[in-house]
Order: structure tokens, then sequence, then C-alpha cells
């Protein structure tokens, strides 16, 4: 057991395994930048840094292989390296204190990027003027919504992950009373009017509006200003039967209905959702530009806040490096749309963002701390040489 | 010794790491919320719709249309739809969009073509049946196709438009005297479209 762990240590602490990692580090950074040309940021972000390992499909399959260490991986053998170093080689000295205090900044910097990993939430939310919203939208995954609208005041909803359509398995979730069977899915697809001469095989779909669409599949994009726009053909079975196949694309602006057992369904595909205890309203946007010119001078969103319990009901004005921060959630303003009349706000969440701050501090001073006490040192002999 | 325990140290590690790399299940979800309030643009009259600058869903383009044209609600498929009626009967504009090139001009065009009765264009045909319009920076690529539907004669007065990682088509499809005498008031709206 004490051969085991002296291993451990003598493992953990070499300085063989930090400069392996730095090496590995720096391949990773470098293949990550030549693959963001293909992959794009968030791509490069999932496959090569938030992740254990670097994943590559084995030729001809579909079955994932790890090939290379993932930023966590590496990150977190740093991070032990760096703290089983400290344990098994520094003594607390003061002539050592900077090196000390930049190492920790460097931990606080590695653990906060694995928190911020974890733990960051980032959506969009669009207003238009006048409009209340009670939630924000993803970025870029979507969700097959099926919504009982039956109820007069409330909206029964359930969700299926655009994950979960991908895998092609049947879904069920016990309070809803059918099946969800993807037929097909396509993570990027555009939609066209059905005509005979270009599509002459029949549509997947049996209900709705995806008997008069046709559905081509498109190349995954991963360019920052550009989305993919997933579609699928998607069957709702009941116990009595198949109620029908039908399409839904981000595309299509509105939802299509369906009535089954006396109750009136929606079903379509849309951007995931995150649901707050409080709502927005757009009161107004303004895009002030400088006197006599199209050069933007300021962008604001004036905002009503308001909770259900009444607690809260206020006017915010958010504008740039102004953002609202309410519960946990910080909103900046982010863009606009629809001729100034539609404002887009980001939604962070982030509980781990102040510690690169931190971390920077703590790294300024140990280094000006360890370059002071060797500046002072070589002062100190200067003075006590005999002046010539 | 130290090479030893540094060889059986790395399959813990190893293991410790592949442990971690589970990844997060996705789930159904399900939750009950209070019914959406349409925004006040919804329930703004329709009468003043036809002459009104439209903006899109996307906020994109914008155009007026002539007072004549009966704006239609837009349906899932598309930004802008509008009824057009005369003594010879009801024409339909629609207009649309959608990402990406969509197959290429030659494609849609034919598609189109499809939908009166008519052959196909071959690549080599393509150029003469266009004509082009540029309107407030942006360019339009005009067809003009008769053939038939329903039996009756039926005219197709199209406009394709590119811009950035999409593609917009304005088409006046319908009774062929209906359509035709539509031409210049087409045309003229065609001028209206704006980018931002």
């Amino acid at each position: 057991m004490h051969e085991l762990w002296s291993s451990f240590r003598v493992f953990f602490s070499s300085l063989k395994l930090t400069v392996v990692l730095l090496v590995l580090s720096i391949i990773l950074v470098f293949w990550a930048t030549i693959a963001q040309v293909r992959l794009g940021v968030w791509g490069v972000q999932e496959h090569f840094f938030r992740t254990f390992f670097v994943l590559s499909k084995l030729p001809g399959t579909e079955i994932p292989i790890p090939v290379f260490p993932g930023g966590y991986f590496i990150g977190g053998l740093l991070l032990l390296n760096l703290t089983a170093a400290h344990f098994a080689r520094f003594a607390l000295k003061w002539g050592k204190s900077g090196i000390a205090l930049t190492h920790l900044g460097l931990v606080i910097l590695l653990i906060g990027e694995l928190l911020s990993g974890l733990w960051q939430e980032e959506y969009s939310l669009r207003l238009d003027e006048g409009q209340t919203k009670n939630y924000s939208e993803s970025f870029r995954l979507s969700e097959l919504a099926l919504i009982d609208t039956t109820d007069a005041q409330f909206d029964d909803v359930f969700v299926v992950p655009e994950k979960l359509l991908a895998r092609g398995r049947a879904v069920t979730h016990p309070p809803l009373p059918f099946r969800i069977v993807p037929k097909a899915y396509y993570p990027n697809a555009s939609l066209q009017m059905r005509s005979p001469a270009t599509a002459p095989n029949p549509s997947l779909a049996t209900q709705g509006i995806g008997l008069q669409v046709t559905t081509t599949p498109l190349a995954l994009t991963y360019k920052m200003d550009e989305r993919n726009l997933p579609a699928a053909y998607v069957e709702l079975i009941a116990p009595e039967g198949s109620l029908g196949t039908w399409l839904v694309s981000e595309q299509l602006a509105e939802p299509q209905t369906f009535t089954h057992a006396g109750r009136t369904w929606s079903i379509a595909l849309r951007l995931q959702r995150h649901y707050k205890p409080y709502s927005l309203t757009l009161v107004n946007f303004s895009h002030d530009r400088y006197a006599g010119t199209e050069i933007p001078k300021n962008f604001s969103s004036r905002i009503r806040l308001t909770t259900p319990d009444g607690r809260d009901d206020r006017e915010v004005l958010i504008y740039m490096n102004n953002p609202l921060r309410y519960a946990g959630l910080t909103f900046y303003q982010a863009g606009f749309d629809n001729n100034d009349r539609t404002t887009v706000l980001q939604v962070v969440r982030n509980p781990s963002w102040l510690l690169p701050y931190v971390a920077c501090v703590l790294m300024s001073a140990g280094l000006l701390i360890q370059f002071g006490i060797s500046l002072f040192a070589f002062v100190a002999r200067r003075r006590a040489l005999p002046t010539a | 010794m130290a090479r030893m325990s540094r060889r059986s140290a790395l399959p813990f590690v190893l293991a410790a790491a592949s442990l971690l790399t589970s990844c997060r299940e996705a789930r159904v979800g399900h939750y009950r919320v209070p019914k959406e309030t349409p925004p006040p643009a919804a329930t703004a009259p329709a009468t003043d719709m036809a002459s009104t600058a439209v903006p899109t869903g996307d906020g994109q383009l914008t155009w007026t249309a002539p007072a004549a044209w009966i704006a239609k609600a837009p349906g899932a498929m598309r930004k802008g739809s509008y009824a057009i009626r005369n003594e010879a009967g009801e024409a339909d504009l629609s207009i649309t969009a959608f990402p990406g090139d969509t197959g290429g001009l030659l494609a849609n065009l034919n598609r189109w073509r499809g939908q009166i009765g008519l052959a196909p264009l071959a690549p080599a045909e393509l150029e003469a049946n266009l004509d082009h319009l540029d309107a407030n920076g942006l360019h339009f690529e005009i067809v003009d196709f008769a053939g038939t539907a329903n039996g009756a004669p039926a005219r197709i007065l199209g406009a394709v438009l590119n811009r950035p990682g999409e593609t917009w088509f304005f088409k006046l499809m319908g009774p062929a005297a209906t359509v035709a005498g539509e031409k210049p008031a087409f045309a003229a709206f065609l001028q209206t479209v704006k980018a931002p």
C-alpha cells in the first residue's frame, strides 16, 4: 500500500510529467486551431477542450475511439501535478512566497475553467417591442415540443432534446399519452414546397405541412454567422395505433396542431427553452446614431421586469457594459433586429465568473513579489560591494 | 524505482479519466407554463398591412406592397403572402427564404416550370430565360414562365435573390391574364424590397 502511495506521489509530482503535459497541450491547441476551420469555435470547444479525450470514429463505423487526451484530461493532470509538486518539493519560505502565490493563481485559473465548462449556461432572449417572455432560448440546441394546449390558461409541455431524436430510438415518457418514434432526423436541412418534378417519391409525413414540403439534407455548418437548422420526421403512436408522421423543423414558423382523445396538441421543433420564475417585457429599443451619420452611438433596451407574486415590478435600462443582473443571471445587450423593433439579449449564468479575476490578481501579485525579492537582493548585493 | 512506480500509476490515471468521461444524459422534460400572450403587432388590423413596410420574420428584408394586394397570413413556410384579384381570377404572391442556395437557381426554376407543366430548362438555356434587376443594392434574377395549370393558361412571375447564406424567392403565380396585368406592379414591388 505504501509502495503504491509513493508511486503515485512520484508520478504526479514529477517535472517530466509537467513537460509531457505542456507538450501535449501545445499539440492539442495547435490541432484544435487547425480544426477550427472545419468545426468552428463551438465544435472545437466540445471536441478538444471540454472533453477528457479527443474522439475519432473507427474508419467505416460509427464507433468513437479516443485518439488523444482532451482539455479536461491534460488540465486535470496539470492541476494534480502542480499541487502534488508543491506538497512534495516546495518548502514554505519567504524567498519562495511569490512562486507559491503565482502557482496558487494558476490552480485557481484551472479550477475556474473547469467550473465554467461545467456550470456556465448561455442563452439568447429575443423580444419584440411590447412582447413579454418568461424564457430564454439556446443559441444552437433544439428540442421537439409536444404541447397540450387544451387548458385556457396553461400549456402542458413535453420536450424531447434533439440528441434523443438523433438517436432514432422510440421515446416514451409516462404522462405523455403516446410514443414518439423518430423516422428521420437531419441535423441541417432546407425545406422546399413539394412538386412532382423534383420529388416524385411520397413524403415520409402523413400529417400536417410535411405533405406539401420536401426536405433536402445540407452539410453541417460550423461558421460563426450561420446556424444549422435541424428537421425531423416523427411518428406519434398512441396505444390504439399510429396518429401519423409529422415533419418538424425550426423553419416552420408555426406549430402544427392535432387532436387526440379530446385534447388539442401542438407539435414543433424549436430552440431549447429555459423558463424563469419572472418575465421580461421590452418597453422600447433605442438605436442612437451620431447626428447626420449612420454610425451607431448607443444601443439600449428598456425592459420591464415583473414577478408573478408582485414582489418585483420595475423598469430597467440595459445597454452596452450595463447588463441587468437578476437571480443569478446576467442579461447583456447583444444585438437588435427587425428595423430596431426587436432586441436580442444574451443571458449568461456563470457562478464562477470571479475566479479568473482572482487568479490574475494572485498571479500578478506573485510575480511582482518574486521579482521584487530578487531585485532587492540584487540591489543589496550591489550596495555591499566595495566601491572602486 | 521511479520508472517502475510511474508504470504502475499510469493505468490508474487512465482508468480514472475514463470513468469521468461519462456524459450528461439527455432526458424528456415535462412542465406547465402559462399561455404565451402574442406580441401586440400580431393584433394590428390587417387592412393597414398592404401599404405598410413589412418587416420579415428575421428582420432581414422589408418591402411595401401595392395597396390593391391583399395581405394573407404568412403561414408556416412564408415570409410574406398576398392575394391579387382581378376579373380574370386570383393570383398568389409568396415570399419565402431558405438557408444556402437550396439546390441552385436552375433546380428551383425547373421546379417552378414543373408546376405549370413546362419542361425543365437545360443549363445552357438558363441565361436566355433570365432578366436582371438591381434595386436598393440587391440583385434579383427574374423569370416569366407561361404554361398551364388545371387545363387553364397559367403564368409564373418570379424573382430570386441571393443573400449571404440564404436565398429569397418572390413568386407570383396564377391565371395568365391576372399575372400579365400585374407585371408592372410586380416590378415596382421588387424596387421597394430593402435590406436593413
